[in-house]
Protein backbone atom coordinates (compact mmCIF):
# COMPACT_ATOMS: atom_id res chain seq x y z
CA UNK A 1 0.00 0.00 0.00
CA UNK A 2 2.82 2.39 0.93
CA UNK A 3 4.61 1.57 -2.33
CA UNK A 4 1.47 2.39 -4.30
CA UNK A 5 1.00 5.69 -2.45
CA UNK A 6 4.61 6.58 -3.16
CA UNK A 7 4.13 5.77 -6.85
CA UNK A 8 1.02 7.94 -6.93
CA UNK A 9 2.91 10.82 -5.36
CA UNK A 10 5.76 10.33 -7.83
CA UNK A 11 3.16 10.34 -10.60
CA UNK A 12 1.67 13.58 -9.26
CA UNK A 13 5.13 15.14 -9.15
CA UNK A 14 5.84 14.04 -12.73
CA UNK A 15 2.43 15.38 -13.78
CA UNK A 16 3.26 18.75 -12.21
CA UNK A 17 6.60 19.01 -14.02
CA UNK A 18 5.19 17.86 -17.36
CA UNK A 19 2.18 20.17 -17.14
CA UNK A 20 4.12 23.28 -16.27
CA UNK A 21 6.84 22.61 -18.84
CA UNK A 22 4.32 21.82 -21.60
CA UNK A 23 2.00 24.71 -20.79
CA UNK A 24 4.03 27.32 -22.65
CA UNK A 25 4.56 25.00 -25.58
CA UNK A 26 0.79 24.43 -25.76
CA UNK A 27 0.06 28.17 -25.67
CA UNK A 28 2.54 29.03 -28.42
CA UNK A 29 1.64 26.09 -30.65
CA UNK A 30 -2.07 26.32 -29.96
CA UNK A 31 -2.43 30.04 -30.55
CA UNK A 32 0.23 30.84 -33.08
CA UNK A 33 0.80 27.47 -34.72
CA UNK A 34 4.49 27.89 -33.91
CA UNK A 35 6.39 24.70 -33.10
CA UNK A 36 8.94 26.18 -30.73
CA UNK A 37 11.96 23.89 -30.63
CA UNK A 38 13.69 26.38 -28.30
CA UNK A 39 11.11 25.80 -25.57
CA UNK A 40 13.45 23.48 -23.68
CA UNK A 41 16.10 26.21 -23.72
CA UNK A 42 13.61 28.61 -22.15
CA UNK A 43 13.25 26.06 -19.33
CA UNK A 44 17.06 25.83 -19.13
CA UNK A 45 17.36 29.63 -18.89
CA UNK A 46 14.74 29.67 -16.13
CA UNK A 47 16.90 27.18 -14.24
CA UNK A 48 19.92 29.46 -14.74
CA UNK A 49 17.92 32.36 -13.27
CA UNK A 50 17.47 30.20 -10.17
CA UNK A 51 21.20 29.44 -10.20
CA UNK A 52 22.11 33.14 -10.42
CA UNK A 53 19.66 33.98 -7.64
CA UNK A 54 21.30 31.29 -5.50
CA UNK A 55 24.82 32.50 -6.42
CA UNK A 56 24.12 36.08 -5.34
CA UNK A 57 22.66 34.77 -2.08
CA UNK A 58 19.01 35.61 -2.58
CA UNK A 59 16.06 33.46 -1.58
CA UNK A 60 15.29 30.69 -4.10
CA UNK A 61 11.59 31.57 -4.23
CA UNK A 62 12.51 34.96 -5.66
CA UNK A 63 13.81 33.15 -8.72
CA UNK A 64 10.31 31.95 -9.71
CA UNK A 65 8.78 35.38 -10.47
CA UNK A 66 12.16 36.66 -11.63
CA UNK A 67 12.48 33.81 -14.15
CA UNK A 68 8.96 34.60 -15.36
CA UNK A 69 9.85 38.25 -15.94
CA UNK A 70 13.24 37.55 -17.56
CA UNK A 71 11.80 34.91 -19.89
CA UNK A 72 8.75 37.04 -20.69
CA UNK A 73 11.04 39.86 -21.83
CA UNK A 74 13.22 37.41 -23.78
CA UNK A 75 10.11 35.89 -25.34
CA UNK A 76 8.87 39.32 -26.41
CA UNK A 77 12.26 40.16 -27.95
CA UNK A 78 12.33 36.84 -29.83
CA UNK A 79 8.76 37.28 -31.03
CA UNK A 80 9.48 40.77 -32.38
CA UNK A 81 12.89 39.95 -33.79
CA UNK A 82 12.23 36.52 -35.25
CA UNK A 83 8.84 34.81 -34.88
CA UNK A 84 6.70 37.72 -36.09
CA UNK A 85 8.29 37.62 -39.51
CA UNK A 86 7.78 33.91 -40.09
CA UNK A 87 4.98 32.64 -37.86
CA UNK A 88 2.66 31.86 -40.77
CA UNK A 89 5.27 29.55 -42.30
CA UNK A 90 5.50 26.44 -40.07
CA UNK A 91 8.57 24.97 -41.77
CA UNK A 92 10.49 28.22 -41.25
CA UNK A 93 9.50 28.46 -37.59
CA UNK A 94 10.79 24.93 -36.99
CA UNK A 95 14.14 25.76 -38.58
CA UNK A 96 14.38 29.16 -36.91
CA UNK A 97 13.52 27.93 -33.42
CA UNK A 98 15.93 25.00 -33.86
CA UNK A 99 18.66 27.52 -34.70
CA UNK A 100 17.55 29.63 -31.77
CA UNK A 101 17.82 26.65 -29.42
CA UNK A 102 21.42 26.04 -30.55
CA UNK A 103 22.24 29.74 -30.07
CA UNK A 104 20.73 29.85 -26.58
CA UNK A 105 22.67 26.73 -25.54
CA UNK A 106 25.91 28.24 -26.85
CA UNK A 107 25.23 31.54 -25.10
CA UNK A 108 24.55 29.68 -21.85
CA UNK A 109 27.80 27.80 -22.34
CA UNK A 110 29.74 31.02 -22.95
CA UNK A 111 28.26 32.73 -19.91
CA UNK A 112 28.08 29.84 -17.42
CA UNK A 113 30.48 27.25 -18.96
CA UNK A 114 29.64 23.63 -19.74
CA UNK A 115 29.94 22.64 -16.10
CA UNK A 116 27.03 21.19 -14.22
CA UNK A 117 25.78 23.65 -11.61
CA UNK A 118 23.43 22.95 -8.78
CA UNK A 119 20.78 24.86 -6.95
CA UNK A 120 20.24 23.68 -3.39
CA UNK A 121 16.82 22.46 -2.39
CA UNK A 122 15.16 25.41 -0.61
CA UNK A 123 12.97 23.07 1.43
CA UNK A 124 15.08 20.04 2.26
CA UNK A 125 13.66 17.08 4.08
CA UNK A 126 10.54 15.03 3.74
CA UNK A 127 7.00 15.27 4.95
CA UNK A 128 5.09 12.28 6.22
CA UNK A 129 1.62 12.10 4.77
CA UNK A 130 -0.68 9.31 3.57
CA UNK A 131 1.56 6.94 5.52
CA UNK A 132 4.72 7.66 3.49
CA UNK A 133 7.65 10.04 3.56
CA UNK A 134 7.83 12.23 0.45
CA UNK A 135 10.15 15.17 -0.30
CA UNK A 136 8.54 18.39 0.93
CA UNK A 137 9.84 20.35 -2.06
CA UNK A 138 8.00 18.00 -4.42
CA UNK A 139 4.76 18.62 -2.51
CA UNK A 140 5.34 22.33 -3.00
CA UNK A 141 6.18 21.77 -6.66
CA UNK A 142 2.88 19.99 -7.19
CA UNK A 143 0.97 22.79 -5.46
CA UNK A 144 2.73 25.61 -7.34
CA UNK A 145 2.38 23.85 -10.69
CA UNK A 146 -1.33 23.31 -10.02
CA UNK A 147 -1.79 27.01 -9.22
CA UNK A 148 0.19 28.20 -12.27
CA UNK A 149 -1.62 25.82 -14.64
CA UNK A 150 -5.05 26.65 -13.19
CA UNK A 151 -4.37 30.41 -13.28
CA UNK A 152 -3.19 30.20 -16.89
CA UNK A 153 -6.20 28.13 -17.90
CA UNK A 154 -8.54 30.62 -16.19
CA UNK A 155 -6.79 33.54 -17.86
CA UNK A 156 -7.24 31.92 -21.25
CA UNK A 157 -10.83 30.84 -20.77
CA UNK A 158 -12.51 33.42 -18.53
CA UNK A 159 -10.88 36.74 -19.36
CA UNK A 160 -11.30 39.09 -22.29
CA UNK A 161 -7.77 38.12 -23.32
CA UNK A 162 -8.96 34.52 -23.50
CA UNK A 163 -11.94 35.55 -25.63
CA UNK A 164 -9.64 37.45 -27.97
CA UNK A 165 -7.37 34.41 -28.21
CA UNK A 166 -10.32 32.17 -29.09
CA UNK A 167 -11.41 34.64 -31.74
CA UNK A 168 -7.95 34.77 -33.30
CA UNK A 169 -7.71 31.01 -33.29
CA UNK A 170 -11.12 30.73 -34.96
CA UNK A 171 -10.39 33.28 -37.69
CA UNK A 172 -7.36 35.55 -37.59
CA UNK A 173 -8.51 37.78 -40.48
CA UNK A 174 -11.98 38.22 -39.03
CA UNK A 175 -10.44 39.07 -35.66
CA UNK A 176 -8.30 41.75 -37.30
CA UNK A 177 -11.41 43.04 -39.05
CA UNK A 178 -13.11 43.37 -35.67
CA UNK A 179 -10.27 45.65 -34.61
CA UNK A 180 -8.37 43.06 -32.59
CA UNK A 181 -4.62 43.58 -32.70
CA UNK A 182 -3.58 40.02 -33.43
CA UNK A 183 0.10 40.96 -33.52
CA UNK A 184 -0.08 42.25 -29.94
CA UNK A 185 -1.90 39.09 -28.84
CA UNK A 186 0.80 36.94 -30.47
CA UNK A 187 3.41 38.98 -28.64
CA UNK A 188 1.67 38.43 -25.30
CA UNK A 189 1.12 34.72 -26.02
CA UNK A 190 4.76 34.11 -26.90
CA UNK A 191 5.87 36.11 -23.87
CA UNK A 192 3.52 34.20 -21.55
CA UNK A 193 4.62 30.88 -23.10
CA UNK A 194 8.26 31.75 -22.44
CA UNK A 195 7.44 33.01 -18.94
CA UNK A 196 5.74 29.74 -17.95
CA UNK A 197 8.81 27.87 -19.26
CA UNK A 198 10.97 30.15 -17.11
CA UNK A 199 8.83 29.37 -14.04
CA UNK A 200 9.15 25.66 -14.83
CA UNK A 201 12.93 26.00 -15.10
CA UNK A 202 13.24 27.82 -11.78
CA UNK A 203 11.04 25.22 -10.08
CA UNK A 204 12.85 22.16 -11.43
CA UNK A 205 16.35 23.64 -10.91
CA UNK A 206 16.79 22.16 -7.39
CA UNK A 207 15.80 18.70 -8.70
CA UNK A 208 18.70 18.22 -11.10
CA UNK A 209 21.80 19.66 -12.68
CA UNK A 210 21.68 23.11 -14.21
CA UNK A 211 23.65 23.01 -17.45
CA UNK A 212 23.37 24.31 -21.04
CA UNK A 213 21.98 21.02 -22.41
CA UNK A 214 19.36 20.66 -19.65
CA UNK A 215 16.53 21.92 -21.84
CA UNK A 216 16.91 19.01 -24.26
CA UNK A 217 15.64 16.65 -21.59
CA UNK A 218 12.35 18.52 -21.23
CA UNK A 219 11.41 19.12 -24.86
CA UNK A 220 10.39 15.55 -25.89
CA UNK A 221 8.19 15.13 -22.80
CA UNK A 222 6.53 18.48 -23.40
CA UNK A 223 5.79 17.58 -27.02
CA UNK A 224 4.36 14.22 -25.97
CA UNK A 225 2.02 16.03 -23.58
CA UNK A 226 0.87 18.46 -26.26
CA UNK A 227 0.35 15.65 -28.78
CA UNK A 228 -1.55 13.42 -26.34
CA UNK A 229 -3.63 16.23 -24.81
CA UNK A 230 -4.29 18.00 -28.08
CA UNK A 231 -3.35 21.48 -29.10
CA UNK A 232 -6.84 22.72 -29.90
CA UNK A 233 -7.78 23.06 -26.23
CA UNK A 234 -5.43 24.51 -23.65
CA UNK A 235 -6.87 22.28 -20.93
CA UNK A 236 -5.66 19.45 -23.16
CA UNK A 237 -2.17 20.24 -21.85
CA UNK A 238 -3.31 19.37 -18.32
CA UNK A 239 -5.14 16.28 -19.59
CA UNK A 240 -2.10 15.26 -21.68
CA UNK A 241 0.26 15.73 -18.74
CA UNK A 242 -2.03 13.63 -16.55
CA UNK A 243 -2.24 10.85 -19.15
CA UNK A 244 1.49 10.78 -19.89
CA UNK A 245 2.35 10.90 -16.17
CA UNK A 246 -0.11 8.08 -15.43
CA UNK A 247 1.28 5.91 -18.25
CA UNK A 248 4.90 6.56 -17.31
CA UNK A 249 4.34 6.00 -13.59
CA UNK A 250 2.36 2.83 -14.24
CA UNK A 251 4.93 1.37 -16.63
CA UNK A 252 7.82 2.32 -14.34
CA UNK A 253 6.00 0.56 -11.50
CA UNK A 254 5.65 -2.68 -13.46
CA UNK A 255 8.71 -2.51 -15.78
CA UNK A 256 11.28 0.27 -15.98
CA UNK A 257 11.92 3.85 -17.18
CA UNK A 258 12.94 2.80 -20.70
CA UNK A 259 9.65 0.97 -21.27
CA UNK A 260 7.86 3.98 -19.78
CA UNK A 261 9.36 6.23 -22.47
CA UNK A 262 8.48 3.71 -25.18
CA UNK A 263 4.92 3.46 -23.85
CA UNK A 264 4.52 7.29 -23.88
CA UNK A 265 5.76 7.45 -27.43
CA UNK A 266 3.43 4.63 -28.49
CA UNK A 267 0.55 6.46 -26.81
CA UNK A 268 1.37 9.63 -28.76
CA UNK A 269 1.50 7.70 -32.05
CA UNK A 270 -1.81 6.02 -31.21
CA UNK A 271 -3.46 9.34 -30.39
CA UNK A 272 -2.24 10.85 -33.66
CA UNK A 273 -3.72 7.92 -35.57
CA UNK A 274 -7.18 8.47 -34.15
CA UNK A 275 -7.26 12.25 -33.94
CA UNK A 276 -9.22 14.18 -36.51
CA UNK A 277 -6.97 16.54 -38.46
CA UNK A 278 -6.95 19.96 -36.81
CA UNK A 279 -5.18 22.99 -38.19
CA UNK A 280 -2.25 24.15 -36.10
CA UNK A 281 -2.98 27.35 -34.28
CA UNK A 282 -5.95 26.46 -32.18
CA UNK A 283 -6.16 27.10 -28.48
CA UNK A 284 -9.26 27.71 -26.43
CA UNK B 1 -14.22 61.21 -43.47
CA UNK B 2 -13.22 60.25 -46.98
CA UNK B 3 -12.01 56.92 -48.32
CA UNK B 4 -10.03 57.20 -51.50
CA UNK B 5 -8.76 54.27 -53.56
CA UNK B 6 -6.35 55.16 -56.32
CA UNK B 7 -5.45 52.66 -59.02
CA UNK B 8 -5.94 49.88 -56.47
CA UNK B 9 -4.72 46.45 -57.53
CA UNK B 10 -4.89 43.11 -55.77
CA UNK B 11 -5.54 39.44 -56.29
CA UNK B 12 -4.93 35.97 -54.97
CA UNK B 13 -1.43 34.59 -55.34
CA UNK B 14 -0.37 35.22 -58.89
CA UNK B 15 -3.93 35.73 -60.11
CA UNK B 16 -4.77 39.45 -60.36
CA UNK B 17 -8.40 40.36 -59.69
CA UNK B 18 -8.49 44.15 -59.33
CA UNK B 19 -6.79 45.94 -62.21
CA UNK B 20 -6.53 49.49 -60.93
CA UNK B 21 -9.75 50.54 -59.20
CA UNK B 22 -10.19 54.17 -58.26
CA UNK B 23 -13.13 55.35 -56.18
CA UNK B 24 -14.05 57.65 -53.32
CA UNK B 25 -16.60 57.40 -50.53
CA UNK B 26 -17.24 60.45 -48.38
CA UNK B 27 -19.13 61.10 -45.17
CA UNK B 28 -22.86 61.39 -45.59
CA UNK B 29 -23.14 59.41 -48.79
CA UNK B 30 -24.00 55.90 -49.83
CA UNK B 31 -22.03 54.59 -52.77
CA UNK B 32 -23.45 51.41 -54.28
CA UNK B 33 -20.86 49.17 -55.85
CA UNK B 34 -22.55 46.79 -58.24
CA UNK B 35 -21.31 44.17 -60.60
CA UNK B 36 -21.90 40.62 -61.66
CA UNK B 37 -20.48 37.61 -59.84
CA UNK B 38 -16.71 37.50 -60.22
CA UNK B 39 -16.44 41.24 -60.92
CA UNK B 40 -14.10 41.65 -57.94
CA UNK B 41 -16.49 43.27 -55.43
CA UNK B 42 -15.58 41.05 -52.49
CA UNK B 43 -11.90 41.28 -53.40
CA UNK B 44 -12.25 45.05 -53.25
CA UNK B 45 -13.86 44.87 -49.80
CA UNK B 46 -11.07 42.62 -48.53
CA UNK B 47 -8.42 44.90 -50.00
CA UNK B 48 -10.00 48.04 -48.58
CA UNK B 49 -10.09 46.50 -45.12
CA UNK B 50 -6.57 45.11 -45.48
CA UNK B 51 -7.40 41.43 -45.12
CA UNK B 52 -6.02 41.08 -48.64
CA UNK B 53 -2.82 42.94 -49.44
CA UNK B 54 -2.93 45.30 -52.35
CA UNK B 55 -0.36 44.68 -55.05
CA UNK B 56 -0.45 48.23 -56.34
CA UNK B 57 -2.11 51.59 -56.01
CA UNK B 58 -2.97 53.41 -52.80
CA UNK B 59 -5.68 53.74 -50.20
CA UNK B 60 -6.17 56.89 -48.19
CA UNK B 61 -8.51 57.51 -45.29
CA UNK B 62 -8.93 61.21 -44.66
CA UNK B 63 -5.65 61.83 -46.45
CA UNK B 64 -3.76 59.29 -44.35
CA UNK B 65 -2.11 56.53 -46.36
CA UNK B 66 -3.55 53.26 -45.00
CA UNK B 67 -2.31 51.05 -47.85
CA UNK B 68 0.10 49.10 -45.62
CA UNK B 69 -1.83 49.34 -42.36
CA UNK B 70 -3.04 46.08 -40.78
CA UNK B 71 -6.85 45.70 -40.68
CA UNK B 72 -7.08 46.34 -36.93
CA UNK B 73 -5.47 49.78 -37.36
CA UNK B 74 -7.83 50.60 -40.22
CA UNK B 75 -10.74 49.67 -37.95
CA UNK B 76 -9.42 51.93 -35.21
CA UNK B 77 -9.02 54.68 -37.80
CA UNK B 78 -12.77 54.54 -38.42
CA UNK B 79 -13.29 51.91 -41.10
CA UNK B 80 -15.58 48.95 -40.56
CA UNK B 81 -16.63 46.15 -42.90
CA UNK B 82 -19.14 43.35 -42.92
CA UNK B 83 -18.14 40.43 -45.06
CA UNK B 84 -20.37 38.44 -47.36
CA UNK B 85 -19.23 35.22 -45.70
CA UNK B 86 -17.57 34.44 -42.37
CA UNK B 87 -18.85 37.67 -40.91
CA UNK B 88 -18.99 36.41 -37.30
CA UNK B 89 -17.30 33.94 -34.98
CA UNK B 90 -19.69 31.02 -35.24
CA UNK B 91 -18.20 29.04 -32.34
CA UNK B 92 -18.62 31.95 -29.91
CA UNK B 93 -21.86 33.22 -28.41
CA UNK B 94 -23.69 36.25 -29.74
CA UNK B 95 -22.63 38.19 -26.63
CA UNK B 96 -18.99 37.21 -27.17
CA UNK B 97 -19.19 38.53 -30.73
CA UNK B 98 -20.55 41.79 -29.36
CA UNK B 99 -17.80 41.96 -26.72
CA UNK B 100 -15.14 41.42 -29.37
CA UNK B 101 -16.47 44.41 -31.26
CA UNK B 102 -16.12 46.52 -28.13
CA UNK B 103 -19.67 46.53 -26.81
CA UNK B 104 -20.09 46.39 -23.03
CA UNK B 105 -22.82 44.12 -21.70
CA UNK B 106 -25.03 47.16 -21.00
CA UNK B 107 -25.32 47.86 -24.73
CA UNK B 108 -25.94 44.31 -25.95
CA UNK B 109 -29.74 44.57 -25.81
CA UNK B 110 -29.65 47.85 -27.75
CA UNK B 111 -27.67 46.24 -30.58
CA UNK B 112 -29.74 43.06 -30.63
CA UNK B 113 -33.04 44.92 -30.59
CA UNK B 114 -32.10 46.98 -33.67
CA UNK B 115 -33.80 44.49 -35.98
CA UNK B 116 -36.91 43.89 -33.91
CA UNK B 117 -37.52 40.72 -31.97
CA UNK B 118 -35.48 38.40 -34.25
CA UNK B 119 -32.27 38.71 -32.25
CA UNK B 120 -33.65 39.91 -28.91
CA UNK B 121 -32.59 37.83 -25.95
CA UNK B 122 -30.31 35.62 -28.06
CA UNK B 123 -27.09 36.80 -26.39
CA UNK B 124 -26.19 33.45 -24.88
CA UNK B 125 -26.84 31.49 -28.09
CA UNK B 126 -23.90 30.14 -30.06
CA UNK B 127 -23.69 32.35 -33.15
CA UNK B 128 -23.22 29.43 -35.52
CA UNK B 129 -26.65 28.11 -34.55
CA UNK B 130 -28.41 31.27 -35.78
CA UNK B 131 -29.92 31.03 -39.26
CA UNK B 132 -27.97 32.52 -42.17
CA UNK B 133 -30.31 35.52 -42.29
CA UNK B 134 -30.03 36.09 -38.54
CA UNK B 135 -26.26 36.01 -38.77
CA UNK B 136 -26.39 38.58 -41.57
CA UNK B 137 -28.63 40.79 -39.43
CA UNK B 138 -26.33 40.44 -36.44
CA UNK B 139 -23.24 41.31 -38.48
CA UNK B 140 -24.99 44.35 -39.91
CA UNK B 141 -26.35 45.38 -36.50
CA UNK B 142 -22.86 45.19 -35.00
CA UNK B 143 -21.26 47.21 -37.82
CA UNK B 144 -24.01 49.85 -37.71
CA UNK B 145 -23.83 50.13 -33.92
CA UNK B 146 -20.08 50.79 -33.88
CA UNK B 147 -18.81 54.33 -34.07
CA UNK B 148 -17.07 53.68 -37.40
CA UNK B 149 -17.23 56.68 -39.72
CA UNK B 150 -17.04 54.62 -42.86
CA UNK B 151 -18.87 51.35 -43.41
CA UNK B 152 -18.14 48.84 -46.13
CA UNK B 153 -20.99 46.34 -46.38
CA UNK B 154 -20.64 43.32 -48.63
CA UNK B 155 -24.02 41.91 -49.66
CA UNK B 156 -25.67 42.64 -46.29
CA UNK B 157 -29.15 41.70 -47.50
CA UNK B 158 -28.25 38.29 -48.89
CA UNK B 159 -30.52 35.70 -47.29
CA UNK B 160 -32.71 38.24 -45.48
CA UNK B 161 -36.49 38.09 -45.65
CA UNK B 162 -38.04 41.09 -47.49
CA UNK B 163 -39.25 42.87 -44.34
CA UNK B 164 -35.74 42.75 -42.88
CA UNK B 165 -34.23 43.94 -46.18
CA UNK B 166 -36.38 47.06 -45.89
CA UNK B 167 -35.47 47.46 -42.21
CA UNK B 168 -31.76 47.13 -42.94
CA UNK B 169 -32.17 49.71 -45.71
CA UNK B 170 -33.68 52.11 -43.17
CA UNK B 171 -30.74 51.57 -40.82
CA UNK B 172 -28.22 52.20 -43.62
CA UNK B 173 -30.05 55.39 -44.56
CA UNK B 174 -30.00 56.48 -40.93
CA UNK B 175 -26.25 55.89 -40.86
CA UNK B 176 -25.84 58.09 -43.95
CA UNK B 177 -28.10 60.77 -42.42
CA UNK B 178 -25.94 60.69 -39.30
CA UNK B 179 -22.97 61.69 -41.48
CA UNK B 180 -21.38 58.31 -42.04
CA UNK B 181 -20.11 57.11 -45.39
CA UNK B 182 -21.26 53.73 -46.72
CA UNK B 183 -19.78 51.65 -49.52
CA UNK B 184 -22.59 49.22 -50.21
CA UNK B 185 -21.98 46.12 -52.29
CA UNK B 186 -25.45 45.02 -53.28
CA UNK B 187 -26.99 42.62 -55.78
CA UNK B 188 -30.47 43.69 -54.73
CA UNK B 189 -30.76 46.41 -57.37
CA UNK B 190 -34.02 47.90 -56.12
CA UNK B 191 -32.55 48.46 -52.67
CA UNK B 192 -29.36 49.87 -54.16
CA UNK B 193 -31.41 52.32 -56.24
CA UNK B 194 -33.44 53.34 -53.20
CA UNK B 195 -30.39 53.97 -50.99
CA UNK B 196 -27.50 55.02 -53.20
CA UNK B 197 -26.34 58.53 -53.87
CA UNK B 198 -23.85 57.25 -56.43
CA UNK B 199 -23.33 54.06 -58.41
CA UNK B 200 -20.03 52.46 -59.31
CA UNK B 201 -20.11 49.52 -61.69
CA UNK B 202 -17.30 47.01 -61.45
CA UNK B 203 -16.58 44.54 -64.23
CA UNK B 204 -13.62 42.16 -64.41
CA UNK B 205 -11.77 44.09 -61.75
CA UNK B 206 -12.21 47.51 -63.34
CA UNK B 207 -14.61 50.39 -62.87
CA UNK B 208 -16.57 50.52 -66.12
CA UNK B 209 -19.25 53.03 -65.21
CA UNK B 210 -20.14 55.44 -62.42
CA UNK B 211 -22.25 58.47 -61.66
CA UNK B 212 -25.07 59.87 -59.57
CA UNK B 213 -27.85 57.44 -58.78
CA UNK B 214 -30.41 60.06 -59.79
CA UNK B 215 -29.19 59.84 -63.40
CA UNK B 216 -31.89 57.74 -65.15
CA UNK B 217 -29.51 56.80 -67.99
CA UNK B 218 -26.98 55.42 -65.52
CA UNK B 219 -29.69 53.45 -63.70
CA UNK B 220 -30.74 51.92 -66.98
CA UNK B 221 -27.13 51.09 -67.92
CA UNK B 222 -26.55 49.51 -64.50
CA UNK B 223 -29.68 47.39 -64.86
CA UNK B 224 -28.64 46.35 -68.34
CA UNK B 225 -25.10 45.41 -67.27
CA UNK B 226 -26.40 43.30 -64.41
CA UNK B 227 -28.93 41.53 -66.58
CA UNK B 228 -26.60 40.71 -69.46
Amino acid sequence: MDALTLELLNGASLFAILAIVALGLGIVFGLMGVINLAHGEFVMLGAYVAYVVHTVGLNHWLSVPLAAVVLFVLGVVIEVGLIRRIHRQPELTILATFGLSVCLRQIAELVFSKDFQSVPNPVPGATEAFGVLFPTYRYLLIAIAAVVVAATLLAFTRSRFGLVVRAIVADRDLAESAGIRTGMTNLCAFGVGAATAGIAGALVAPLGAVEPQAGLAYLPGAFLVVIVGGYNRLWGVAAGALTVAAVQTGVIHFYDAVWAQIASLALAVLVLQFRRPTPAGAVA
Amino acid sequence: MRLEATDLRSGYGTVPVLHGVSLTVSSGEIVALVGRNGAGKTTLVKTVLGVLRSTGGALHLDGVDITRMPPSRRVRAGLRATFQERALFGALTVSDNLRLSGFGSESHDRVLDAFGPALSGRGSQRTGTLSGGEQKMLAAAIALATDASLLVMDEPTEGLQPSNVALLGDHIESARDAGRGVLLIEQHLELAKRLADRFIVLEKGEVVDSGPAADPDLAARVARRLLI
